[in-house]
């Protein structure tokens, strides 16, 4: 009987180990299990069509050479590595949205990563969240795609659009007086945008701010990316006089403008682009050669154009730098668009930084994983090469998703070089403002 | 609004107008002709524009030159299309022949795509300013209007006083009618279509040193060339000249005295309005 007794004690007692045992197991992160990659990314741009030169493609180049960089030394944590499957949004909301289902629900990717324009981020993210799946958004700025939404799991490190019309209306703001000898609210500002919620959030932003500083709005106008025909608003313009000209477009439309602004003698003392169009420089240089010199163009900054200095570590320069060459390799650019500074940083924030994490801490790269990795998210300024740091907002704040600490520059094209000209503080050049007489926008 | 600046408005869509009849002549006249809408047609005028482009800067030729082999290269692109599409589904119904041409269209996308990337092109033009009594107008879009205003007259000088451009009239008039009096029907095809391609080649080097080329460039124009052969009547080239300067004038005036979103508004009420009233097309005949 003892004996009996003493066989089924122990029996219990292993039993209990086992369940103890599976207990821990199951508790344990899953990066204690054996995970098996590759993590599938689906990295969705516009790699045809009329967004492809205004950015997208070259913001294409920057993530494929980010996941490149991270697969040559092993993958995420040395051990993971990245799988790319490439879509083509083809510069159509309809296409990105069936070329997404594609890559989450046939190719079954993990993450789904990239997007360039916010006519296709708006629609998109909605759908991907309700699917419980991770959308990673690397340049698309319309702060329509999280505001009011409550988004689980859509992530922008990118910068929202709210803060090009703000930045670009304090830029000229604090140069008034020193440039223009006038008060800031003398300043006569025009704003013209494309009509989709790209040009329409960055125009609100800068009303706003216009209203806020007290400038003069002479003109707020939209029109179509795809018109064939930008003469009568350039008339209107005529009309208005106004001292800057605030422009949110793509391409073609920002040239067919430039084009027909120039041949109908629209004059200014700035013209001040929001990115998109405005960021591809080789390209405006190729159809307007010097005319181009001196309008400013507000983006996220162009890796290249940052002191490394400023940097919180040394690696994140030489990284920088790696980038940079295998882009010029690639390209044969001499000016590297801001675009594709764009689709490497905040690819390599992703990489780098949010799937080791949810990697060792949450146990994997599920789509609960990457949130709550992409929560804890504390990168401070300097911390990327782009130069904002990352915080995204969480649950209850109005952008859920949205990172908190991303910032813009406003850049200016003088002699054939880019130059980062506000914030002051960082500015590598002084502005070229007014215009000066050899431009053929400039007010005579 | 000042009225030299309505006035300069109207002036510019009325140069806008002469490059958009242009357009639409073309298509008109092979719709009028070989009765098929070629859907690919304003994809045809981006290849004329690639070409001068190409031409002029990886090749060094002078514009005129290149202007010249464009016209060439795509009046036989135009007797390609002809003969290898065309031609085989002139009898199909004709769903399948706007697939066939829808085809060529994607193809045509793609393949500029594949070859010269999507890449935006422009022609590195040093054109004066022109400034008449206060009011600035495009050289560019002057130089693009005369061209077209002569095209359309070589073209009606071709239909009207040669032996092949009556044959091309009658058969647009009554296709069975000319057929049954021995006409050679596909000569007929085969000169309209070369004819048509030259128009759309013409237009590709007018709009080349006016915009842009990039392969997507048929959506700029294609939604609005469509209109305006359908508003005007289809086949009609009268009308399709009135139609362009109706709508490049509505665009035009509309986009500076309310804006340019409206203008287009506008525009296509117009248009639909047209099509309730006029089917046939504001100067088509009714049947």
């Amino acid at each position: 009987m003892n004996r009996r007794h003493a066989i089924l004690s122990l029996s219990l007692a292993c039993l209990a180990l086992v369940v103890l045992a599976a207990g821990a197991w199951m508790a344990a992160p899953a990066g204690a299990q054996a995970l098996k990659g590759p993590i599938k990314i689906g990295v969705l741009y516009d790699l045809t069509g009329p967004f492809a030169a205004a950015g997208a493609y070259p913001g294409s180049i920057g993530t494929r050479i980010a996941i490149d960089m991270v697969n040559e030394k092993g993958g995420v944590l040395g051990k993971y590595n990245l799988q790319a499957i490439a879509g083509d949004s083809q510069s159509k909301a309809d296409v990105a949205i069936n070329e997404a289902e594609r890559l989450l629900n046939v190719e079954k990717v993990d993450i789904l990563l990239g997007i360039y324009s916010s006519a296709i981020a708006v629609p998109l993210a909605e759908k991907v969240d309700k699917q419980n799946r991770v959308l990673w958004i690397t340049i698309a700025i319309s702060d329509a795609v999280f505001k009011g939404r409550d988004l689980k799991y859509t992530f922008r490190a990118q910068v929202p659009g709210s803060q090009f019309g703000q930045i670009s209306t304090r830029f000229i703001a604090d140069y008034a007086g020193e440039r223009f000898k006038m008060k800031p609210q003398d300043v006569r500002g025009a704003i013209i945008y494309e009509d989709g919620p790209y040009g329409t959030g960055v125009a609100a932003s800068g009303e706003a701010e216009m209203k806020k500083i007290g400038m003069r709005l002479v003109l707020k106008e939209g029109y179509s990316a795809a018109a064939p025909d930008l003469a009568s608003l350039v008339t209107k313009l005529k009309a208005a006089r106004p001292d800057v000209l605030f422009h949110t477009g793509y391409n073609p439309d920002i040239t067919l403008f430039l084009r027909q602004a120039k041949e109908l003698g629209l004059r200014m003392k700035a013209i001040v682009g929001h990115g998109a169009g405005y960021g591809q420089y080789d390209k405006l240089r190729e159809a307007f050669r010097e005319d181009v010199d001196h309008i400013f163009n507000v983006d996220p900054v162009a890796s290249q154009l940052l002191d490394p200095k400023k940097y919180t570590n040394a690696e994140l320069g030489r990284i920088r730098d790696e980038f940079l060459a295998r882009y010029k390799k690639e390209t044969g650019v001499a000016e590297i668009p801001p675009h594709a500074s764009m689709g490497f940083n905040n690819t390599w924030i992703l990489l780098t930084d949010v799937l080791p994490r949810a990697i060792q801490k949450y146990g994997g790269w599920s789509a609960d994983a990457i949130q709550k990795a992409a929560l804890e998210t504390d990168i401070p300024e300097g911390g990327t090469i782009q130069g904002y740091g990352v915080k995204f907002a969480g649950p209850g704040h109005e952008v859920r998703g949205q990172n908190l600490r991303a910032s813009l520059v406003v850049m200016q094209y003088i002699g054939g070089k880019t130059h980062v000209v506000y914030p002051k503080a960082i500015a590598t050049a002084s502005p070229v403002l007014p215009l000066p007489p050899t431009s053929p926008y400039a007010a005579r | 609004m000042d009225a030299v600046l309505i006035a300069e408005a109207a002036v510019n869509g009325i140069l806008l107008g002469g490059v958009l009849a242009l357009l639409a002549l073309g298509l008109n006249l092979i719709f009028g002709v070989v009765d098929i809408v070629w859907i690919a047609y304003v994809d045809l005028v981006m290849v004329g524009m690639y070409a001068v482009y190409w031409l002029v800067t990886a090749y060094g030729w002078p514009l005129p030159l290149a202007a010249v082999a464009a016209v060439a290269l795509v009046a036989v692109l135009g007797l390609l299309v002809h003969l290898l599409i065309i031609s085989p589904i002139l009898a199909s119904p004709p769903v399948n022949q706007l697939l066939a041409t829808g085809g060529l269209l994607f193809f045509l996308q793609a393949f500029a795509t594949f070859l010269w990337t999507t890449d935006h092109r422009s022609l590195r033009l040093a054109l004066p300013v022109v400034e008449v009594f206060g009011m600035y107008l495009s050289f560019a879009r002057l130089l693009a209007f005369t061209f077209a205003i002569l095209g359309m007259l070589g073209l009606y000088f071709f239909l009207t006083r040669t032996y092949i451009g009556t044959a091309i009239r009658a058969v647009s008039q009554d296709r069975e009618a000319i057929a049954l009096m021995g006409a050679d029907m596909r000569r007929v095809y085969l000169v309209t279509s070369a004819i048509g391609g030259g128009m759309a080649g013409l237009a590709g080097v007018l709009l080349i040193i006016q915009y842009s080329v990039h392969p997507h460039f048929g959506a700029t124009f294609g939604p609005i060339t469509f209109i305006i052969v359908v508003m005007g009547g289809l086949g009609n080239m009268f009308g399709a000249v009135v139609a362009s300067l109706v709508m490049s004038e509505v665009i035009s005036i509309g986009g500076i005295l309310a804006s340019t979103e409206m203008a287009y508004v506008v525009a296509f009420v117009i248009f639909i309005v047209s099509i309730f009233v006029r089917p046939e097309g504001i100067l088509g005949r009714r049947e």
